[in-house]
């Protein structure tokens, strides 16, 4: 503990505890509207503000959430709390803060009152170094989400994806919301395809160099990068399995490109399809049961599921032209994927029940989408701005934004578990 | 008496918030799911929260990437690179040869008999229409049908070496058909042999 322990149990002593849970709102019920609430800016000093303002952005984007105008905001910032205020206004959540400095570090008491059962439905501290302010916001939304929803919010969740510079590729770490861009160092005339372990530790790509294409295996916490398999066959990294012991890939080592399953310890590799055409891009479902993949086998690209012996075909998609590049959603019940109309590539989810398309994109060419942890958000590329740029939406396809910096070509976001 | 009472909360909250652990967030560990454990986590359901949820950032660790050497390309002349190393071109979305590229490959074939120590890399490129993972299967298909054509015509396998580079590196860049079409190729590339 880097404080003395005596405050922690003082600031204790005067939190108000509460065992009365409020009923949690439904956010997947079909009429479901977004909550009004009001977020003063934090007292104290300018970072009060800043931190109001992320966790406004964060609420408003996640949809669940409607910031209310701050002209309505009647009551004193103070932590003192009055619902006869704010139900004519219809507002139904408060938030008010208040920003010190402890030793260096930012300190921030947050309050969040219900309006409908007129109560404290939380009171926090929250303690950060000065240049962390933007992951302690983006707690804070968190934790207002979820006491709210019961529900995990993912504004702390990341999108690593690939900038293409002049003559070399760089995989890049950026927060959901685009902001605190970090280069992860991983360089190389040519990179694709992501994939986060499970647990958000690793990412596995494919990478060409001394023109073979190679599996790769980027390791956070040890820092280093591994080659796991490499040969003069075109070998694309797939999904890690959720348990991370094994991960698919596609590999034209038998001739042509086929679905493979690469154990890790082991090093066995298990071949799961046997066809003369492409079968690509494998996507493993969240049970781990089913894989998601495209095929040429009736002529043009489509998306198919199988399980993961390879039986079981099920045809996903059934356009005229072109599906390519299925993710699947964290509930397992839909896919999302790009597909083709008049010519141009659109984000499509696909309920496995039963089969029916919704178009999520319109402007430009949209591909690769990656669902957010709780399925709610999609990343995606897009080239509407006349370049590759990674975007993010709600998965209904509303709120679409590019979250990558400007004038940088990036592409091939991936959303990571955590 | 006062400290008493505060010895008595100070053993509650103890003891309350024993099965909790403080971790301090771990530095240098970059992208990490550690970042900001809080102490006495959201439990949902709209209790009051009680402790401090300490939030811990990342620093930026750098990764090395590996690299591996490029293979030597090989001294070729003006007339072989322009007349003999030609690249032929697919349909959209089509990967067999089309007639009238075959002279082209028996003349790559012939050549290629003829001149000891080099190796053939055939490179399979696509038109930028199409997700870059299917592009690159694509590309494979497209290289390796040329391989096996000019396997056919005499070529010794070991001599032929393919590599994808689907929609990755275009010949052209504009976004129309004669771009497209000249994108959708197989391209020809001699290195030292033996390796």
């Amino acid at each position: 503990m880097r404080r003395p322990i005596i405050t922690v149990l003082v600031f204790l002593l005067f939190l108000s505890t509460s065992a009365h849970a409020r009923v949690l709102l439904d956010i997947t019920s079909p009429g479901f509207t977004a909550v009004p609430i009001a977020i003063y800016d934090f007292l104290g000093d300018e970072r009060g503000n800043r931190v109001s303002e992320i966790v406004r952005e964060d609420l408003r984007f996640s949809g669940v959430f409607a910031p209310v105008d701050r002209e309505a905001y009647i009551e004193t910032p103070l932590p003192v709390f009055d619902p006869s205020n704010w139900t004519p206004l219809g507002v139904e959540l408060v938030v008010k803060g208040s920003v010190t400095t402890e030793d260096g570090d930012l300190v921030i008491v947050l309050y969040l009152y219900d309006v409908v059962e007129a109560r404290k439905v939380m009171q926090k501290k929250y303690r950060a170094k000065a240049e962390f302010i933007r992951p302690l916001a983006h707690t804070i939304s968190n934790d207002i989400y979820k006491a709210i929803t019961g529900q995990d919010g993912v504004f702390k969740t990341k999108i690593a994806f690939i900038a293409e510079e002049k003559d070399n590729r760089t995989i890049y770490v950026m927060d959901w919301d685009g902001k605190r861009l970090r280069s992860t160092g991983i360089r190389a005339p040519l990179i694709l395809s992501l994939h986060w372990s499970s647990d958000g530790k690793k990412l596995l790509y494919s990478s060409a160099r001394g023109i073979q294409w190679g599996i790769y295996l980027a390791d956070f916490t040890a820092r280093k990068e591994t080659l796991i398999y490499r040969s003069t066959a075109t070998n694309i990294a797939g999904d890690f399995l959720p348990d991370g012991r094994a991960f698919l890939f596609s590999s034209s080592r038998k001739g042509s490109p086929d679905i493979y399953l690469y154990h890790l310890r082991s090093r066995r590799m298990e071949r799961i399809t046997w066809k003369r055409g492409i079968e690509v891009s494998p996507a493993i479902s969240p049970d781990g049961k089913t894989i998601a993949f495209v095929s040429d086998q009736t002529g043009t690209p489509q998306i198919y599921t199988m399980g993961l012996d390879g039986r079981g075909l099920r045809r996903i998609s059934f356009s005229s032209g072109y599906s390519t590049s299925p993710a699947w959603s964290p509930r397992g019940d839909s896919i999302a994927y790009a597909g083709m109309v008049a010519g141009r590539h659109q984000i499509f989810v696909v309920n496995l029940k039963n089969l029916e398309p919704l178009q999520l994109t319109v402007k430009g060419n949209n591909e690769e989408p990656s669902f957010s942890p709780d399925g709610r958000f999609i990343t995606f590329t897009s080239d509407r701005d006349g370049y590759k740029r990674v975007y993010i939406m709600r998965a209904n396809g509303e709120a679409q934004r590019p979250v990558s910096p400007g004038k940088m070509r990036a592409f091939g976001p991936k959303w990571s578990p955590k | 008496m006062k400290r008493l009472i505060i010895l008595i909360f100070a053993g509650l909250l103890i003891l309350s918030c024993a099965p909790r652990k403080v971790t301090t967030p771990q530095p240098q560990t970059m992208p990490s799911a550690e970042e900001g454990r809080a102490t006495g986590s959201a439990q949902g359901k709209g209790t009051t929260e009680k402790g401090t949820a300490e939030i811990g950032g990342e620093e930026v660790a750098k990764i090395e990437t590996a690299e591996i050497k490029e293979p030597t390309a090989a001294e070729l002349t003006e007339q072989e690179r322009m007349e003999i190393l030609r690249d032929i071109h697919f349909d959209f979305d089509r990967y067999d040869i089309r007639d009238e590229d075959k002279p082209v490959l028996k003349k790559i074939a012939d050549w290629l008999i003829n001149k000891d120590n080099v190796k053939l890399v055939i490179e399979g490129h696509c038109d930028e229409r199409g997700t870059n993972e299917y592009n690159l299967a694509l590309g494979d298909k497209r290289a390796r049908a040329t391989k096996d054509y000019l396997i056919s015509l005499g070529v010794p396998e070991d001599r032929l070496q393919t590599v994808s580079y689907g929609e990755e590196r275009p010949l052209c860049t504009e976004h129309n058909e004669s771009c497209w079409w000249k994108n959708r190729r197989s391209h020809f590339v001699v290195i030292e042999g033996g390796q």
